[in-house]
């Protein structure tokens, strides 16, 4: 589409819905792109450590240049001990993810126990391969099962199913696909595999425009599942993108007091 | 019983039901569905069916009568696979059998396009049980008549069984049987113990008991149909090999035999002691 001659915020009564006032900056909601989907640009990684499997992802959700949510959640539960990570147009995995939460549950009643990985991973891939014209889908699903133990099964755009032990997806993996394959060890240890995702997360979020935000973390072992998330002062990588006002200064007032760090080196 | 004229048109005898057994849809005064009942009856005077779960996998077995000379053996079939791991065996109406057959064909089918695993045995048996159950509810559907052993070797559950009547109840067993010879067959299997037994030694308990059971009609001839899965099918369910089973089953009636002296023997020393009681004086 050819994009809009700037219009003038209009000042009638009705038209206050228009007008947005953030901070001092007035913007107009007119001049933003709605047409564009919500994506989850995204960082999505999981990790086969010993013990169990980890999940991590970054939280920001965007349209176009609109950032929708910039604490989204792209972890989401389809069973006791399965999750799955969404990348892609964010319309399209969660109703996957909806739907797969909706057969795994029918599946777990009838089995009577644990649901294996690999049913919520064939039936996301069901969706993404069958309807793969339709859809902008990308997706982890990682979980453990007493037969198998933990898993990661990576489903991306075309429908194929992957079980591997450490997987990337999204926008921002391109980014952190070097670190990854340099870093990566097999049997880590709970802790080591934390801090290697945290820092491959936070290089991805440095360098991808689609990424950021807060880190969220997922572990699943056998006897539980436990969350928590590294806010964006706690990354080993610190991003400049909560600061408006960082447009006003130049390259060298790296001023710690305003706790605006630019990250220039 | 009396002849009653119902309609000038249609003859109905008189019979337990007495009026509540016109149809599947109609409970009688008493609670029971007599047209469920009847399809057990079905079931009641046709070959035993039987299973048993052993340490290492699970057995089926049944005795069927050969009803004519001029059959391809190995034609009329009782057995079938329904998956890699899972074998179903029918008594009672045969074509209603082979139905259920393919319904759960169809089912471990669905369900591991769908689900990516293959069915477990409790799940399949469920399914058909609920299969069997919807003919016993609406005026247009008559009862399957006929039971079914399905038998099961899971990954996560090992070996299952589970029986299903008319009326579509299911159970899992450890060892289970159904039609005429039931009550011998339960008997004998109680007495076993085939838990703690390898599917092979059981193989050998399983073709005795079906020769036991087909004692009344001795001069009638029969052949077995039996069927494992254990380690020695490769954990697959199969056919017993035909070498095995002659072998087992001459064995099976070697021992038979034996038994069946040794009860006549006991008898004689019994009513010896009693004559030796009475003479001595």
């Amino acid at each position: 589409r050819p994009p809009r001659s700037t219009p003038k915020p209009s000042s009638a009564a009705s038209d206050v819905y228009k007008r947005q006032v953030h901070g001092d900056y007035l913007i107009d909601m007119e001049s933003i792109d709605w047409s564009q989907p919500i994506r989850d640009g995204t960082t999505i990684m999981a990790v086969v450590y010993d013990g169990g499997v980890m999940l991590g992802a970054d939280s920001r959700t965007t349209g176009g240049a609109l950032i929708y949510n910039r604490v989204s959640d792209k972890i989401e539960p389809i069973h006791k001990r399965i999750f799955c990570l969404r990348s892609g147009a964010s319309a399209h995995t969660q109703k996957i993810a909806q739907l797969c939460r909706l057969y795994i549950g029918q599946l777990g009643s009838e089995l009577e126990e644990t649901p294996p990985v690999y049913s919520a991973a064939k039936i996301i891939q069901s969706f993404i391969y069958n309807y793969k014209s339709f859809l902008s889908a990308a997706m982890i699903c990682a979980g453990w099962d007493p037969i198998k133990g933990p898993q990661i099964y990576t489903i991306p755009l075309g429908g194929t199913l992957v079980r591997e032990n450490i997987a990337t997806g999204g926008s921002g993996s391109a980014y952190m696909s070097g670190f990854c394959d340099t870093h990566y060890k097999a049997g880590m240890t709970r802790k080591e595999c934390r801090d290697f995702m945290i820092q491959s997360i936070s290089l991805a979020m440095f360098r991808d425009s689609s990424s950021g935000g807060i880190i969220r973390l997922l572990d699943i072992t056998k006897d539980g599942v436990s969350r928590e998330y590294i806010s964006h002062d706690q990354l080993p990588l610190k991003q400049n993108n909560y600061s408006q006002s960082c447009l006003l200064y130049t390259s060298d007032a790296a001023d710690e007091g305003l706790g605006v760090d630019l990250g220039g080196r | 019983g009396d002849v009653y004229k119902r309609q000038g048109l249609r003859i109905c005898y008189k019979m337990a039901g007495s009026g509540y057994d016109y149809d599947v849809s109609t409970l009688s005064p008493e609670g029971k569905i007599y047209q469920v009942e009847y399809a057990m009856k079905a079931t009641e005077n046709s070959s035993t069916i039987m299973g048993m779960v052993c340490k290492d996998g699970v057995l089926l077995g049944t005795e069927k009568l050969i009803v004519s000379e001029m059959m391809v053996s190995g034609s009329d079939r009782r057995v079938y696979s329904v998956t890699k791991q899972i074998g179903m065996v029918i008594t009672g109406l045969l074509p209603d059998g082979r139905c259920l057959i393919d319904r759960a064909k169809e089912e471990s089918a669905s369900f591991q396009k769908q689900y990516g695993i293959p069915i477990t045995g409790k799940v399949l048996a469920d399914r058909i049980a609920q299969f069997m159950h919807m003919n016993t509810i609406y005026l247009w559907a008559r009862p399957y008549g006929c039971n079914i052993i399905i038998a099961s070797l899971d990954e996560g559950t090992g070996p299952a069984l589970h029986l299903i009547d008319p009326s579509g109840q299911c159970f899992g067993y450890f060892g289970c049987a159904a039609g005429k010879g039931r009550q011998i067959a339960r008997n004998e299997i109680e007495k076993l113990g085939s838990k703690n037994l390898t599917c092979k030694e059981c193989a050998f308990h399983l073709a005795k008991i079906l020769h036991k059971c087909h004692e009344e009609m001795k001069e009638k001839k029969f052949e077995l149909e039996m069927s494992w899965i254990c380690p020695e099918s490769g954990m697959v369910h199969q056919m017993l090999p035909k070498d095995i089973q002659k072998e087992l089953e001459a064995r099976a009636q070697e021992t038979l035999e034996k038994e069946a002296m040794a009860d006549v023997q006991s008898q004689i020393m019994k009513n010896i002691n009693i004559c030796l009681l009475y003479t001595s004086d």
